[in-house]
């Protein structure tokens, strides 16, 4: 049984439909890797699973549990965290404060200060800015405070919607090296990404949507050496 | 002016402030949580004020034994407020909140009427006549304790937003709803938490307000549009800058219907066109962002 499984999604915005019938898997400790252009969906399916966004019709399962009727408290609670594209750390907040409120729910406060040491061991420079205002940091600074706060909740699977969006090639390679050791720990990822070989790289199943609708879907190599992709992503492969 | 005057207009000055603070906290943490002006929220001062009136003149409960039977009742009333009606209007336009809010403010003000008739009623208890002085300045028991109760409130406010998990929560869901959603926290009962204490908050005011001053069922509106004035000199959504407002505007208040002949009529103008120059100078007020 694959730990996330999306099957037959559709998403409306009002009377817009921008999600048709995607289904995907990302079995436990993988990483899965959703691509395709802008506006082509990946963020709406990524707020359907943490239940952002109510899907219409479809069925979205966690470690087999239907999870698409559950307040987005009760999803994370199950051990799902999810990164937002754009960062959103509080930036009026510490950057402490802003670790604190990812291990908020019930579940992770017993062990939130263990886990707090983990999270500024695997991004040190958290550490020395712990007493900063999140909104003072760099761009990078604060796409390892958004990552830092969804692992607060030690979650088993991590959404991060394109985290390496702006930043520098060196802060880009930092992050990434982070998640794939997260990955080699166990933790099961699913990543928005727009740089093909970039994801496909570190990635074990890909899927890529185009105008709400799956387009490829398979292994990371399938994907990768698929026509279809040459087509979609002409220019960028 | 003599220094003994000074204190006392300064005194005098501290006791409104105190009042404006207490009522313009709650409203400007639901704003700041929910992006909801709460028209009613006047309304629950006046409501804050009759239930201890009648806890005093049925049952001779003394206000400050009925205060947290008020406070308790009145963050019911504000939870109930948020579940049964203004939960409708969160992803609404702002017409329809504005519509909303101010519709309970009406109704409110009538059922008070229909209820208890338009007729002035006052708490008469020793300590409102009783006067306390210190080195010259005299001010009533009644008013000391007034300005007690709202400094220990608006502590008890800051310890609440800044010490505690779900103070933590609630900035949270006011600086970004969606990033607060996938902590895991649950947005629906921060939003009824914030209306609960704005209640209560208010209905602290009607405590002091029924003592110090008349009730009746306008009462709301004046408070109501002082509020407003302060939240928004304070900066919307800032609830330090409520407090600094507050203070700000209570001290003013005084010191015109003091120093200016006739001041006491100029006393209630003063916050507008206060705050019509600041806007001018620092439109967001005075800790507003943006």
């Amino acid at each position: 049984m694959p730990l996330l499984e999306i099957e037959s999604l559709d998403v409306c915005y009002d009377d817009l439909q921008v999600l048709w019938s995607v289904s995907l898997q990302v079995g436990e400790g993988e990483i899965g890797v959703l691509l395709g252009p802008n506006g082509s969906g990946k963020s709406t399916v990524m707020n359907a699973i943490s239940g952002l966004v109510r899907p219409r019709g479809g069925a979205i399962r966690f470690r087999g549990e239907r999870i698409d009727r559950l307040p987005t408290h009760a999803v994370i609670d199950r051990g799902v965290a999810h990164v937002l594209e754009r960062r959103r750390v509080f930036p009026l907040m510490s950057v402490l404060d802003n670790l604190l409120l990812g291990g908020f729910i019930p579940r992770s406060r017993p062990t939130r200060a263990e886990q707090l040491e983990r999270v500024l061991g695997l991004f040190p420079v958290l550490r020395q800015r712990r007493g900063q205002l999140a909104g003072t940091l760099s761009g990078g600074e604060q796409q390892m405070l958004a990552v830092a706060r969804g692992l607060m909740s030690r979650p088993s699977l991590l959404l991060v919607d394109e985290p390496f969006l702006g930043l520098a090639p060196m802060v880009a390679r930092d992050l990434l090296d982070v998640l794939v050791r997260l990955n080699g720990e166990g933790m099961t990822i699913l990543l928005v990404e727009q740089n093909v070989e970039m994801a496909l790289g570190m990635a074990h199943r890909g899927v890529v949507l185009e105008s709400g609708r799956v387009a490829i879907s398979g292994s990371a190599r399938e994907v990768l050496e698929s026509n279809e992709l040459r087509q979609a992503f002409l220019g960028v492969v | 002016m003599s220094a003994a005057m000074l204190a006392q207009v300064t005194a005098n000055g501290l006791s409104l402030a105190g009042l404006y603070a207490l009522v313009a906290v709650g409203l400007t943490l639901v704003f700041g949580v929910m992006r909801i002006l709460n028209f009613a929220h006047g309304e629950f001062v006046m409501i804050g004020a009759y239930l201890t009136y009648w806890l005093f003149a049925l049952w001779g409960v003394d206000p400050l034994l009925s205060f947290a039977l008020v406070l308790a009742l009145m963050a019911l009333l504000g939870a109930l407020v948020q579940v049964t009606l203004v939960t409708r209007v969160l992803a609404a336009p702002h017409l329809n909140q504005i519509l909303l809010t101010f519709g309970i403010a009406v109704t409110l003000q009538n059922l008070a009427l229909l209820l208890w008739t338009g007729d002035l009623r006052a708490i008469k208890v020793w300590y409102a006549s009783t006067a306390l002085s210190v080195a010259g300045v005299s001010l009533s028991l009644g008013r000391t304790v007034g300005i007690l109760i709202a400094a220990t409130l608006t502590v008890g406010l800051y310890l609440l937003l800044f010490r505690t998990e779900y103070g933590r929560a609630l900035r949270a869901v006011a600086q970004d709803p969606d990033a607060a959603l996938v902590m895991g926290i649950p947005i629906q009962r921060v939003y009824v938490l914030a209306m609960a204490i704005g209640a209560a908050y208010a209905g602290a005011a009607g405590v002091v307000a029924s003592v110090s001053m008349f009730t009746y069922p306008l009462l709301g509106f004046l408070f109501g549009l002082k509020a407003f004035c302060v939240v928004i000199l304070g900066g919307l959504g800032s609830v330090f800058g409520a407090v600094l407002a507050s203070l700000f505007l209570g001290l003013v208040e005084s010191f015109v219907g003091t120093l200016i002949p006739q001041g006491g009529s100029w006393a209630e103008a003063i916050s507008f066109i206060v705050l019509l120059l600041v806007l001018l100078v620092r439109p967001r007020g005075i800790l507003g962002l943006e």
